[in-house]
């Protein structure tokens, strides 16, 4: 998914010699060709995400169109001052693409989580917020990134996800979400990663005799309540579920919407809490340990 | 090269008249930073009327303008009447300073002409200057960016890493100069924690680095002289001032930081600054 992203880009960028890619001292296959290829246009920012946020907004201002690219974690919380202060106040056409959001770098452990990426970037003034959950979805995501330069924040898994939408996305990226499989009781919501675990559950739930939709959401911000809600009119209740600590997450962003558009469900949220143990694991054991795993959301979606 | 010539007699004029509007603009809303902007005051005026930052009057987008960013945002204020004086907009705003629908806020907004990235928080400037610079040398155009920082800013790591990131891109089309007024909030830099050999630490990081005394325009623009001669490297000047430079109750005084001065005090320094009522071409 970030190759296809990089090669989106690299793409792009042999045509226009204002796109440039910066990176953190993170790497991917895709982006080999590309620093051999236009190395005028990849600067490596040093393991710096605050100098690379400055250096982004000044090459912003000039005229480029920037793409910055780094570990969700470093990207973000790492240097939250400098995106408030250069680039979300300024509104600059700048792409921030985070690899291994959430538990997506699972064995190293709390300092490559991002438990909180969703509540703090969705709070910057004027981002838009993109969770791709396959490579469909994210070739849709960077295409728009290129045709329509903004400030935006595109969450990316660190592995190859299975492809969930047939070849297109981009009617579903207009919407915001994709209703990828339908149901009667419950519809679980979900983004990235986690969308995949909702499929599982889903099948699981088909075995119990409970009948559940699931909607991937590609876009946190700006979310379509009015839109959201009609989709979710047939369920009785909603399960979300997100590898994010609840306040302000996914699920916090999917009722605000919902009630913003005078709708109101049954919703269970599934995500971190506080006090969340740290331990060794892969990233299934550590939903298992944090109540998010393919079990919680069937229990979840079963209740009543 | 001798500099002291009838021309540093009238950039110390200009001196003069900059703090001379910065305190009035300041004095009426009672808002803004009075030392943080006469420490910058001769650095800024040797910038913009000592021939050294080009740009065309009137025409804050000309493409080919240098890029000043005013890093200590705090020292906006010192920025404003230069701006108005060279026809990046009128005068009368410098009345409005800091007033609901007036352009001129107490931090440098991008919004305003000649203001070219927004500061306030400290320790952006070398980097987004580095953004320019680095653009500049990509389109091939010769224009030039100033970054004029704190000495207090210098305690950010940002500004290190930028550092050390535009002396490997060898921007020599990248100039910082430190405003040294060795004081913070607090009180001196060197007591509360150390800042050192500035110059000997930009000059690590691989800066043509320089001292000078900041309030010297033979000596200013000595080192500024060398603008575009650090083949390969970007240039930083340390510029030794003292903070409230011009009011006598103010200099050196950390306490002045963003305190106004009473009615008494407000007498005193007009007398010092030599403001008459008719000497400020404020509006209003």
């Amino acid at each position: 998914m970030r190759d296809v992203v990089i090669d989106e880009i690299f793409a792009a960028a042999k045509n226009n010699r204002d796109i440039l890619f910066i990176s953190a001292d993170l790497g991917a296959k895709a982006l080999d060709d590309f620093r051999r290829d236009l190395p005028d246009q990849f600067i490596h920012a040093g393991i710096s995400e605050q100098n690379m946020v400055d250096l982004a907004s000044g090459l912003a201002l000039s005229g480029k169109t920037v793409f910055l690219y780094a570990m969700a974690p470093f990207l973000t919380a790492r240097c939250y001052e400098q995106i408030k202060c250069v680039i979300a106040s300024m509104n600059l056409p700048v792409t921030f693409i985070a690899v291994g959001v959430g538990l997506g770098y699972d064995h190293a452990t709390l300092t490559h989580f991002t438990p909180e990426d969703i509540a703090t970037m969705r709070a910057m003034n004027g981002i838009e917020v993109l969770s791709p959950s396959d490579a469909v979805s994210a070739r849709a995501v960077v295409d728009r990134a290129l045709a329509d330069p903004a400030f935006r924040y595109i969450r990316l898994e660190r592995q190859a996800q299975a492809e969930l939408y047939n070849g297109n996305a981009g009617s579903a990226l207009d919407r915001g979400f994709a209703e990828l499989a339908t149901g009667e009781d419950v519809a679980i919501l979900a983004c990235g990663y986690l969308t995949h675990k909702a499929l599982q559950a889903r099948q699981e739930l088909a075995e119990k005799g409970v009948s559940a939709g699931v909607i991937d959401l590609l876009r946190l911000k700006p979310i379509d309540g009015k839109s959201l809600a009609a989709v979710l009119a047939d369920y009785e209740r909603l399960v979300t579920v997100e590898e994010q600590i609840l306040d302000g997450g996914m699920g916090s962003a999917i009722a605000e919407a919902l009630l913003d558009a005078g709708i109101m469900k049954p919703i269970k949220r599934l995500g971190m809490r506080d006090g969340f143990e740290v331990v060794n694991g892969n990233r299934d054991e550590l939903h298992a340990l944090y109540g998010i795993g393919t079990d919680d959301i069937v229990a979840a979606s079963a209740a009543a | 090269m001798n500099f002291m010539t009838a021309k540093t007699t009238d950039l110390a004029d200009k001196a003069a008249w900059l703090r001379r509007e910065i305190f009035e603009m300041v004095i009426r809303q009672k808002k803004g930073h009075i030392p943080s902007s006469f420490s910058c005051a001769e650095i800024l005026t040797a910038l913009y009327y000592g021939d050294i930052v080009r740009y065309s009057r009137g025409w804050a987008d000309d493409p080919d303008r240098d890029r000043v960013i005013i890093s200590k945002g705090h020292a906006a204020a010192a920025l404003y009447p230069i701006l108005a004086d060279i026809g990046y907009f009128p005068a009368e705003e410098l009345a409005r300073f800091t007033q609901p629908g007036g352009l001129l806020g107490m931090y440098a907004d991008f919004r305003v002409p000649g203001i070219e990235g927004i500061s306030g928080s400290l320790g952006h400037g070398i980097g987004m200057g580095a953004g320019f610079a680095l653009a500049a040398r990509m389109d091939k155009k010769d224009y030039r960016t100033f970054v004029v920082l704190g000495d207090g800013e210098c305690y950010e790591g940002s500004i290190w890493e930028s550092a050390m990131f535009a002396a490997h891109h060898k921007l020599d089309n990248l100039v910082a100069i430190v405003d040294r007024n060795a004081l913070c909030i607090l009180g001196q830099t060197e007591e509360l924690l150390e800042l050192g050999d500035l110059e000997d630490k930009w000059r690590s990081f691989g800066w043509h680095a320089v001292t000078a005394n900041g309030h010297s325009f033979d000596s200013l623009m000595r080192a500024l002289s060398q603008v575009g001669d650090t083949k390969g490297k970007p240039l930083a000047i340390i510029a030794n001032t003292v903070k409230g430079k011009g009011v006598s109750f103010m200099e050196g005084r950390s306490e002045w930081h963003n305190r106004m001065p009473s009615e008494e005090q407000i007498a005193q320094a007009r007398a010092e600054l030599g403001i008459l009522a008719a000497q400020t071409n404020m509006a209003g």
